[in-house]
């Protein structure tokens, strides 16, 4: 195919979607062609409940994408998210036979599905299994066991599952376009690929992605991806809160907490009100910037507190050096790196996606995360560099499912 | 008598620009007076007067005058008013030539320090002895600056009340709810001084723009007349499209406004709109009628507007106004002495008259300085208390109590105002707090995810507001 080198991550988002164009080099680099978007309607906290509007918005995005980047669009890299995915660490193993003591390719195959051997609910789907750490004959931290010596073959998984119907719908939404859909990621996993550094995936990091519709994180410890999951809470949530506490409109709620909004506390002079224009440009209702930035905090702080005894629930948190790294639309919002570092207590960074080149707009928009992630993930995938973090049996887990 | 001739030669003067003269005292005052020449301006002569000639030194002010060649021998006056008098006194004919030919004299200081405190009054009698009419902006210190300094700035503004035309008074505690609780202490202190020179600048433009309808000093003085009380000053510049708005809304977010609250209870407001040529009636008339809303019906609108060619598509509102202190006795009790004010000319005879008393109080001084000024005891203040026989202050035993007291009744001879005046404190209440509304929430709503599948975590719906959840009320 003469668009080999040619990668397309599509987010399918509760606020927007995106659709980016990428190119892979030869020397290995990652060039951005184009980004095309469009608004999202029929999505809920990530989670497609409108399958006629959510495809025509899917379209758009796609066609818009088509025409920014100047290329033909036939496969892309889906991420998904919701509150329904969920994850695990699992140990597999596998005995090598008396005659041989080597490791080979089949026996590290072999462990992999060992490790798979575990029961997820019925109606869930694995989506990523992805490797940690190897241990041979009791001996820790190996990285690649093949070509070691050893009898017994043991491997840590980090196991990442959703329910099937819902990953399903994402993938029919994207096929009845019709476009080919060459992997299916979790949003917070491809962000990570882009946000984050090697060394600080070896230092220990926390990947908080907070979209519109949902909370994806993704936790590292030693290069490995030791926790991950998503809440169903995002800046619609906010907005939501907004309009209510206000009793203005979403729209207006959306503009008031992206043009105006903090979630820092006692920052602004008391008394002190934002007029909001109505349709005309007079002055219409007058809100006090406390009280807006009150009820953006309290959601925040509520999620942040929500995902650390979430993340809490396993010990990996205390090993985290490197920091919090949030991304997201809703990264956006004022101050979300003092909030989280507060409450994490330990330093908290917003990030975009790093280390990529051409269009760098695009790039250094932290709403962007995630589509440019399906990229690099794309790329490693693709490449079949035995890179940790991303390795995964391809197509496996969903050959059943298409 | 030279004072005289320099004053009779006012009047002819008067179709040129009015002469204005703007004087810093103190360190505070000069901070202030740099920041005005840095926000520019040009009609005005800047006078830096201090005992310090390191922060003088550093004054950008065209003109400077050393207090206290001898008395202080260029430092400063360590916080102690009586020093900052003495030098004042000292160097009486050097203030008196670098103010003279003023029209107008606003003087800022810092009260509370001992410059500040101490050579403010005696400046501002200097210049009403020359004949001007004097406007002191005065700031009161940060209430963490300890009581003492708070009593010696009271005494102090109670003095200047007396003796200037009117006293702009910015309390610094105030001045700190313009920045946001975690600026540095800085941008706090650089709030403050930037208020005042947004103050002298604007009241400057208010009296040497021509105006169409002309503000002239009896306005002015008229809309700060309760002394003792609690000045309003707000001014906004906008150039937006709606700017009229926006300028009032910005001059109502003035600290010493307090959001346009106090302008209700306001007797009589004076309000300029400045504008370029661009300026139109209808902008005037939504800006008045916003701001009808902010005072009561009765309340004495005094309205003038000027057309400035250098204004360009900027709008500007200045608003100034008075109240009298929360105890209205007070108040009652000093408007008498504003009449004068009114019709200056009266009073500058009278003040003429007055230089022969003040050198008498140099020579007073000195002999009660060398015992008073190490440490206040009670033998001391006896002392003292001949030369002010007038006075007779109750007599103090306790220690702080005397030495804030002492320097009030050598500082003033020729006023016969009690010092129980300083009793009448400005306002210290908090300002009127806005009520907290209860909102009436329907049953629970989950507004937009109304449809969706909730998101149940330990037990919470988080589709549900937080603040709803947490019973957190907002407004």
């Amino acid at each position: 195919m003469s668009n080999n080198d040619l990668i397309v991550g599509l987010e399918i988002g509760t606020s927007k979607i995106c659709v980016v164009v990428g190119e892979t080099r030869p020397d290995g680099t990652l060039k951005i062609l184009g980004v095309g978007q469009a608004p999202s309607r029929g999505v809920r906290k990530g989670e497609i409940v409108d399958f006629e509007t959510a495809m025509k918005c899917v379209h758009e995005a796609v066609v818009d994408a088509e025409q920014k980047s100047d290329v033909m669009i036939r496969s892309v890299y889906v991420a998904v998210a919701g509150g329904h995915i969920q994850s695990f660490n699992n140990r597999g193993c596998v005995i090598l036979p008396e005659e041989r003591d080597e490791i080979d390719d089949q026996d590290v195959e072999d462990v992999k599905i060992s490790a798979r051997e575990v029961s997820i609910p019925a109606q869930n789907a694995f989506l990523h299994s992805i490797i940690q750490h190897y241990h041979v004959d009791g001996q820790d931290g190996v990285l690649n066991p093949i070509g070691m010596l050893g009898g017994k073959l043991e491997a840590d998984f980090h196991i990442i599952h959703g329910v099937r119907t819902r990953i399903q719908n994402t993938i029919r939404c994207v096929k009845e376009l019709p476009l080919e859909v060459e992997d299916v990621v979790f949003s917070a996993l491809a962000s990570a690929q882009v946000v984050l550094t090697q060394h600080q995936k070896n230092l220990g990091a926390l990947v908080v992605d907070i979209g519109g519709g949902t909370t994806d994180y993704i936790l590292y410890v030693d290069g490995a991806v030791k926790q991950s999951g998503a809440l169903a809470i995002g800046g619609d949530h906010i907005t939501n809160d907004i309009s209510m506490g206000l009793r203005i409109p979403m729209a207006r709620a959306e503009k008031l907490k992206t043009e105006e909004g903090s979630c820092v506390l006692g920052n602004c002079l008391p008394g002190e009100t934002i007029l909001l224009k109505d349709d005309s440009g007079f002055a219409g209702k007058e809100i006090e910037r406390e009280t807006l930035n009150t009820i953006i905090h309290l959601r925040l702080r509520e999620t942040f507190e929500l995902l650390k005894r979430t993340v809490e629930e396993e010990p990996f948190i205390n090993y985290v050096g490197a920091g919090i790294f949030i991304t997201g639309g809703c990264s956006l919002v004022n101050g979300i790196d003092h909030l989280a570092g507060e409450i994490f207590e330990m330093p908290a960074h917003v990030t975009h996606a790093q280390t990529l080149s051409g269009l760098t707009s695009a790039v250094e928009n932290p709403q962007f995360s995630t589509a440019i992630g399906l990229l690099k993930y794309a790329q490693a995938v693709q490449v079949d560099r035995p890179r940790r973090g991303i390795t995964r049996i391809f197509g496996r887990f969903f050959s059943g499912m298409r | 008598m030279i004072q005289l001739s320099k004053n009779y030669s006012l009047p002819e003067r008067q179709e040129e620009p009015i002469p204005i003269k703007v004087v810093g005292v103190g360190s505070a005052g000069s901070n202030a007076l740099d920041r005005v020449l840095l926000d520019g301006m040009d009609k005005a002569d800047l006078i830096a007067i201090n005992t310090d000639v390191q922060s003088l030194a550093s004054s950008v002010a065209t003109r400077k005058v050393q207090l206290g060649r001898s008395s202080t021998h260029g430092l400063g006056t360590g916080g102690d008013p009586e020093l900052g008098y003495q030098a004042a006194i000292e160097s009486a004919d050097e203030i008196r030539q670098a103010i003279a030919g003023a029209r107008m004299i606003f003087i800022c200081a810092g009260l509370g320090g001992g410059t500040g405190s101490g050579a403010a009054p005696i400046v501002a009698q200097l210049a009403r002895e020359a004949g001007s009419l004097v406007i002191a902006f005065a700031t009161l210190p940060f209430s963490f600056e300890g009581k003492r300094r708070a009593a010696q700035a009271q005494d102090a503004l109670s003095r200047l009340n007396e003796i200037a035309n009117a006293v702009i008074c910015f309390e610094n505690d105030r001045m700190g709810d313009m920045v946001a609780p975690k600026a540095g202490i800085h941008q706090a202190f650089g709030i403050a001084d930037m208020t005042i020179s947004q103050s002298v600048r604007s009241i400057v433009n208010l009296i040497q723009r021509p105006g169409l309808i002309r503000i002239g000093f009896d306005d002015l003085f008229a809309a700060l007349r309760s002394q003792n009380g609690r000045c309003l000053f707000g001014f906004g510049e906008s150039d937006t499209d709606n700017r009229a708005h926006d300028a009032l809304t910005q001059a109502l977010k003035n600290p010493l406004m307090d959001k346009g609250r106090m302008l209700s209870e306001a007797a009589h407001v004076l309000v300029q709109v400045a504008g370029g040529p661009g300026m139109t009636l209808s902008e005037v008339e939504i800006l008045m009628r916003e701001l009808g809303r902010h005072v009561r019906d009765h309340t004495q609108i005094v309205f003038g507007t000027a057309v400035d060619g250098k204004m360009g598509n900027r709008l500007s509102v200045t608003i100034i106004s008075s109240l009298a202190s929360e105890d209205s006795i007070a108040a009652q009790d000093t408007s008498p002495p504003s009449e004068p004010f009114l019709a200056p000319p009266p009073a500058i005879l009278e003040q003429v008259e007055e230089p022969p008393p003040a050198p008498p109080a140099i020579d007073i001084v000195p002999e009660t300085e060398s015992e008073a000024s190490p440490e206040p005891a009670p033998d001391d203040l006896i002392a003292v208390e001949p030369p002010v026989a007038a006075e007779a202050p109750p007599p103090p035993v306790p220690a702080p109590a005397p030495s804030i007291k002492k320097p009030a009744p050598r500082l003033i001879p020729p006023k016969k105002k009690p010092v129980v005046e300083k009793e009448a404190k400005p306002p210290k209440e908090k300002p009127v707090q806005a009520k907290q509304e209860v909102l009436q929430f329907e049953p629970v709503t989950r507004g937009r995810f109304e449809k969706s599948e909730p998101t149940i975590v330990e037990g919470q719906d988080l589709d549900i507001p937080t603040f709803l959840r947490k019973n957190i009320r907002v407004k």
